[in-house]
């Protein structure tokens, strides 16, 4: 037998309680009386029986027995049945790398895992399921219990966090689709409700926990040939922290500084003047929950020299950003576009031009054609107004708006990618910003070309922005685990992770998604090496002190008058008990009752 | 103001009582209670010879006649009495309370006072225990002063604890005429206590009285059932005990012995004693049961 609600279990420590209730209320009531003459007898006898002052009354054991009776039912137990299809689900997130003394929460949730398989039938067929990046079975189907724990201690968490899909809904889909008799799910996270398709065991206690929750880089100006850091750091804690944050260049110390946080407070800091290296790396000196969220890296904004690939049938007005020190504009009519291939530029600009499908590098499409990927155009206005704008934001800085007049745009709507409007008339949108599978797309109704420097300044200011905004998304913060890893050459390559794995690739835009560990990839290429920066992004996780619950529906076919019933089933054994106390207390004692019928209560002051 | 039981009708049926001596005294005040000497109320007592110098009105004039011979007649001497009364003010006379129990053994006292005081006898109220600074009234004598001895019992607070025989024993030191004693107590003392107290009393010569006063409370505890930490109203010594029917029973029982052995040492020691329940009417309990016990004429 065992219990579906073992919580309710602790109840039995309150017991005691209703023993102690009934020797409070035996103990002697204090009664004044004329003499002692014919008592002390009394008294004589009833001190040899001692044992008789303790005596309880027979309605204590039924009482006793009732409340064991509830709290048992209140432990909801059932008579288990060996389940024969068991599926494991072990939660593999980032949070379970947070330490419980000497093990980990993921060793722990290990070690329960090997327990339950130890408790399981030998003819038990067991599925082991991760939970990051997506609820998937590792392993074989159908394993026995020692290759299942063979298979168990394989495994290792990530630098991830919790997966975007719906535990609660997706658990119970699994065993309804897999016919597994028993889920057990082992988790960091508290669970909230009770749920008949998984049992889940939760490992580890809150924890204070410092993280660093954001670390990017960028240049101060488009040709600053120094770069400027930012890192952001939240503290977990509930008490002030004082840390020491250091920026490393590989192994070379940049800077250091010691930060002073409130409780669940963040706080952000910057580093200026910093030399040109492939990597940097930001460092908390803490020993806390979570080691992971310790450290971060980024890699530079691409370098000074900025690509630029122009589409247009007018080159005239691209070749214009050449007067823009550091920049490099490459122009070709839009029939070229498919025979050019994939080449090394950092910026795509397709001027009344647009690709047949998304390109696989960052693209600003001014005024395309009504066949584009990504937005739909709509009728054309003369002189618009810009009746709004996104701020604060690295594209509209420095602008000012009322002077900012094109003499022609088209308004333009988002098609399946959601976009954030940057500029808007009251027609319709005018510069929508997309960011998708690590690239970046800025979409514009207007044309703000040719650059004509001081001569146009609010456009012209604009126009620096964007090439800031798509030189800043090179380096940056990089990408998050588990997001896409752009890969981009012409002539294929090796990717080289943190853990020194060398995997090649083909030529040809491609996409890396095992990116499941945090650290710096390298793409290594004819050419040279390039750096990838992946951090683990998952602020939500790292506060250790506050984990989301998992909340199971009491019943998922609630509404029932039985499933009612059965909701409120503890509260009415609550209340039954409540009832019968209140009563037993409230109800005068029989003798008691019997002196008051005699109307003669006695004089003696009687204290408890 | 006499306290409630005190009617007219109860007050004249009081002065119709006088109280029963089963002892002659010596006094020096001519009064209506005979004394051993032989004096000049009108009750035959003797003849002795007469000789020269007697009265010759006390002359037999019938003995003479028949047989020649002097006889003087000799008549009693009646003398007035002095009356004590013992009236117990330890605490447990004030058990359950001042009103339940002290104020009508007052009464029965006051009663018994007025029987005296009407009569033109001496009465004195003696005190044994209790918080009033003075432990007795003077002697009194006629109706008007049942005022001033209301007024000292009403000042008493029975309190405190009360050795039985030596406080009796102090009182005694201060009386010099004999007469009648009456004790008013619960007695709920052990019997040592209360015979050395007693026989104290008969060694000073006095016609004994006891009235043993008894509450309700004290005669069926209504303790409730179940562990009882019971403690002493005059001394505040405790004792824990588990009372139920059975333990009120057995309570009952050594109360009921108690008690007659206390009557039955006053009857083999010539001492008057009778209950008084305090639920019951003083007038009822002075107009009917006293006189039973052959304590008025």
């Amino acid at each position: 037998m065992e219990f579906l609600n073992p919580a309710a279990l602790y109840t039995f420590l309150l017991l005691p309680l209703l023993l102690l209730a009934y020797l409070i209320r035996g103990r002697p009531r204090r009664m004044v009386f004329s003499s002692l003459l014919f008592l002390r007898d009394l008294s004589t006898r009833s001190t040899e029986r001692r044992w008789r002052m303790i005596r309880l009354p027979p309605i204590f054991f039924l009482q006793l027995l009732l409340l064991v009776l509830l709290i048992l039912a209140l432990g909801e137990p059932v008579f288990s049945v060996r389940p024969l299809q068991v599926a494991i689900v072990l939660d593999n997130s980032a949070s379970m790398q947070a330490r419980e003394g000497q093990w980990s929460r993921f060793e722990l949730a290990q070690q329960q895992a090997r327990n339950l398989m130890g408790k399981l039938s030998a003819r038990a067929r067991i599925d082991v399921y991760q939970t990051v990046p997506r609820i998937e079975r590792v392993g074989e189907k159908g394993l026995g219990s020692a290759e299942a724990r063979s298979l168990l201690s394989s495994l290792r968490p990530y630098d991830m966090g919790d997966p975007p899909v719906d535990v609660e809904a997706e658990i119970p889909r699994l065993k309804k689709e897999m016919h597994y008799e028993q889920i057990y799910l082992l988790t960091d996270h508290p669970v909230q409700g009770r749920s008949d398709a998984v049992r889940v065991i939760t490992v580890g206690r809150p924890q204070d926990n410092l993280a660093i929750t954001s670390f990017y880089l960028s240049r101060p100006a488009l040709v600053a040939s120094r770069l400027e850091a930012r890192v952001e750091v939240t503290n977990f804690f509930t008490k002030d922290a004082s840390v020491e944050l250091s920026l490393k260049a590989g192994e070379r110390m940049l800077a250091a500084r010691t930060l002073k946080i409130g409780p669940r407070r963040r706080i952000e800091t910057a580093f200026e003047g910093l030399p040109a290296y492939p990597y940097y790396q930001a460092d908390l000196a803490v020993r806390d929950g979570l080691a992971l969220d310790n450290r971060r890296f980024a890699v530079a904004p691409t370098l000074r020299g900025l690509k630029l690939l122009g589409i247009s049938p007018r080159p005239e007005a691209l070749l214009s950003l050449r007067s823009v020190p550091g920049l490099s504009v490459k122009v070709i009519p839009p029939g070229d576009y498919a025979k050019i291939g994939v080449e090394d530029h950092a910026v795509e600009i397709f001027h009344f031009s647009a690709p047949s499908m998304l390109p696989q590098s960052h693209a600003l499409l001014i005024l395309p054609p009504a066949q584009n990927p990504l937005v739909a155009v709509g009728r054309a206005l003369t002189r618009p107004v810009v009746s709004d704008w996104r701020e604060p934001h690295a594209l509209t800085r420095y602008i000012n708006f009322a002077l900012f007049r094109p003499t022609y745009a088209r308004p333009l709507r988002p098609l399946s990618l959601i976009g954030e409007t940057i500029l808007e008339s009251p027609e319709g949108a005018l510069a929508i910003a997309i960011e998708h599978q690590g690239f970046r797309y800025l979409v514009l109704g207007f044309d703000p070309f040719p650059y004509l420097g001081s001569e146009n300044l609010p456009v012209s200011i604009f126009t620096l922005n964007m090439l800031q905004w798509f030189q800043e998304a090179g380096g940056s913060g990089g990408t998050a685990t588990g997001e896409f890893l752009p890969l981009n050459t012409q002539r294929g390559g090796i990717l080289v992770t943190p853990q020194g794995e060398e995997l090649s690739f083909r030529e040809g835009p491609q996409l890396f998604s095992r990116t499941y560990f945090q650290g710096v990839y390298q793409v290594l290429r004819d050419q040279g090496r390039e750096y990838r920066a992946v951090n683990y992004q998952h602020a939500k996780e790292s506060d250790l002190n506050h984990p989301a619950p998992i909340s199971f529906p009491e019943h998922g076919d609630a509404g029932a008058s039985g499933d009612l019933f059965s909701t409120l089933r503890p509260y009415l054994l609550l209340l039954s008990v409540l009832l019968l106390l209140l009563e037993w207390f409230l109800n005068p004692p029989a003798s008691r009752s019997a002196a008051d019928r005699r109307g003669k209560p006695a004089r003696a002051s009687s204290t408890r | 103001m006499l306290p409630p039981p005190f009617t007219p009708a109860f007050i004249s049926r009081l002065e119709c009582l006088r109280l029963r001596t089963r002892k002659e005294f010596l006094s020096n005040r001519p009064g209506s209670y005979s004394s051993p000497r032989r004096g000049t109320s009108l009750e035959f007592a003797d003849y002795r010879r007469y000789s020269p110098g007697d009265d010759i009105r006390y002359l037999d004039w019938g003995i003479l006649a028949r047989s020649d011979r002097f006889y003087i007649k000799l008549f009693r001497e009646e003398v007035d009495l002095f009356v004590y009364l013992f009236m117990d003010a330890s605490g447990s006379m004030a058990f359950p309370s001042r009103a339940e129990k002290f104020s009508p053994a007052s009464s029965v006292a006051l009663a018994l006072a007025y029987v005296v005081l009407a009569n033109h006898d001496h009465v004195k109220l003696h005190l044994l225990g209790g918080t009033f600074s003075a432990a007795a009234t003077p002697f009194l004598r006629g109706r008007h002063r049942i005022i001033e001895l209301m007024d000292f019992l009403s000042q008493v607070s029975p309190a405190g604890q009360v050795e039985f025989a030596s406080a009796l024993g102090e009182h005694l030191k201060r009386i010099r005429r004999p007469g009648k004693a009456i004790v008013l107590s619960d007695f709920l003392l052990p019997a040592p206590s209360y015979q050395q107290g007693l026989n104290l009393l008969r060694a000073f010569n006095l016609d004994i009285a006891v009235i043993q006063v008894l509450s309700n409370q004290e005669r069926r505890p209504s303790f409730p059932r179940g562990g009882l930490a019971v403690a002493d109203c005059e001394s505040g010594l405790e004792a824990r005990l588990e009372w139920d029917t059975a333990s009120l029973a057995n309570y009952q029982e050594r109360l009921e012995r108690h008690n007659r052995e206390l009557r039955s040492f006053c009857h083999q020691a010539g001492i008057r004693y009778s209950v008084f329940l305090t639920d019951e009417e003083v007038s009822e309990f002075v107009l009917e049961t006293l006189p039973t016990i052959g304590l008025f004429k």
